[in-house]
């Protein structure tokens, strides 16, 4: 339960698993995982307590509230695809990127967080980065099919943003 | 801006005669077949190589929109090409044969990276035709114009919403692709490239596809990377929940310069795209996977943990689709 209670803070739940964590939700001891949880996060992000104030009531709310928790069907566009937009704005100043030599990017931030409406709150740039090994595109591209695929990874790499850093993979 | 008219050689009317036919043939079978759909989509591809051309690119993702001046040299089977961006930070790439410079001045660096094709259009198994027939519609429409030049285009259209909607045009005389669009299932452009003006039979020597800088200033930095030999092996790891249509085309080892342990590397492909998993050991102390990375246009990226491993997905399809897969890797 911990495991799914994590993902889907991270919006990673598959929907036909959200209904039985939000009934779970309803035990005092799976919300003091989800609060704490919560808690790690902002933290983490600079942001803590927040959660604190928020537990009494909410336990209360769940208690009589089914449906509180339910996700609304999200459209891809936020639960999937990550704009190009916002990766650039939230790497330019954060994140060292080369071309696909170390594309540091940006995680998701949380979407149990997100949409609690603290989104707007957290820096892009302090939500933790992850790493996509350039090795990792390239060897993709070896197999990418695609017409495109003559001058798609150039052209992709041409737009890419270069700080003076430039860092090799971890 | 003026189209020059393409000049004739014997070999490009041979070519040039292939297309039509080949047009012909789709259009007369009725339903276009999987297969005919991608050889029609592998002969513009193979254009894109042996012609000589030059033009501008516009390319966009999402909101984003780049110029690029191309120039491409097919010189006794040797392809030399390159690319010049116009607007935003400079940038070149040279290709040269097998090997591809990239050129950011702003940096002082030159990134020196192979370029493998290894899967450009293979025939595709029975399998993957069956997939392509179940999960796409075809189309084939004519009379559309790219950059001045009457152009056909062959659309495959997603019957569901694990892939993109994929979109060809190209050159109805010369077969040279000209356009490619990717769309997600609201009809919007995830990515697309498209010549705004072009040459076909252009001109071209080998001058005009030298790097800019032929000998590198002395305090430019060159990174060389590779993606290391993959060995066709089985990994251990299994895909649980493979989205429908996707078949495993290739399972096996990558050694990753940098690295102490190999890395499993597993491809899927429904005939037109293909998604990677890669499974590594998770590095002591290193962060948590972030789930949904920020695309690189058509690519989209998901990263989890399975027990002390960490799975990296990607892949010219929908973020759920990449998700599902990320989700369902196990030990076999």
């Amino acid at each position: 339960m911990n495991e799914n209670i994590s993902r889907l803070m991270d919006g990673e739940l598959e929907p036909s698993e959200v209904d039985g964590v939000c009934a779970a939700l309803k035990r005092a001891d799976v919300v003091a995982t989800w609060t704490c949880y919560h808690m790690i996060g902002e933290t983490l992000r600079g942001t803590p307590v927040a959660a604190v104030a928020v537990r009494e009531a909410f336990a209360a709310r769940l208690a009589t509230e089914p449906t509180v928790l339910a996700p609304r069907a999200r459209p891809p566009s936020s639960s999937g695809l990550v704009t190009w937009g916002f990766a650039a704005a939230a790497t330019v100043a954060a994140v060292t990127v080369v071309g696909w030599t170390a594309m540091s990017v940006v995680g998701d931030p949380p979407a149990a967080v997100a949409k609690a409406g603290e989104a707007s709150a957290i820096s892009a740039a302090r939500v933790r980065p992850s790493t996509i090994p350039a090795d990792y595109l390239l060897a993709h591209q070896e197999y990418a099919p695609g017409a495109i695929q003559g001058v798609g990874p150039y052209l992709r790499a041409v737009g890419t943003q270069v700080s003076d850093a430039p860092s090799d993979q971890p | 801006m003026g189209i020059p008219e393409p000049r004739r050689s014997g070999s490009r009317a041979r070519r040039a005669a292939l297309a039509p036919a080949a047009l012909a043939a789709l259009l007369l079978a009725g339903p276009v077949r999987a297969d005919d759909a991608t050889q029609w989509i592998a002969r513009a591809a193979q254009a894109a190589r042996q012609l000589n051309y030059a033009g501008t690119i516009v390319y966009q993702r999402g909101n984003r929109v780049e110029t690029s001046r191309i120039v491409h040299l097919n010189q006794g089977g040797k392809e030399y090409e390159k690319l010049v961006s116009l607007d935003g930070p400079p940038r070149e790439v040279v290709r040269s044969q097998g090997e591809v410079r990239f050129y950011y001045p702003d940096a002082k660096l030159v990134r020196v990276e192979p370029r493998t094709f290894r899967n450009a259009f293979p025939s595709l198994s029975p399998e993957q035709q069956k997939s392509l027939r179940e999960y796409y519609d075809f189309k084939l429409v004519t009379g559309e114009r790219v950059g001045g030049i009457a152009a056909e285009v062959v659309a495959f259209e997603p019957k569901d919403g694990m892939r993109y909607g994929h979109r060809f045009w190209s050159d109805a005389s010369s077969g040279l692709l000209l356009k490619a669009r990717i769309v997600n299932e609201r009809g919007e452009v995830v990515e697309q490239f498209s010549f705004t003006d072009i040459q076909v039979n252009a001109k071209v020597d080998r001058a005009m596809v030298e790097p800019s800088w032929p000998a590198l200033p002395p305090d430019w930095t060159v990174k060389e990377l590779s993606a290391g030999d993959v060995a066709p092996h089985e990994t251990g790891w299994t895909v649980t929940r493979v989205p429908p249509g996707f078949t495993k085309i290739m399972e096996g080892f990558r050694k990753l310069r940098g690295r102490q342990n190999p890395v499993a590397h597993l491809v899927f492909s429904d005939g037109l795209v293909a998604i990677s998993v890669f499974v590594e050991p998770m590095a002591a102390g290193a962060p948590m996977p972030g789930g949904m990375q920020p695309t690189q246009g058509g690519l989209n990226i998901y990263t989890s943990r399975q027990d002390d491993s960490l799975v990296t997905v990607m892949g010219e399809v929908p973020g759920a689709t990449v998700r599902q897969i990320g989700n369902s890797v196990a030990r076999r």
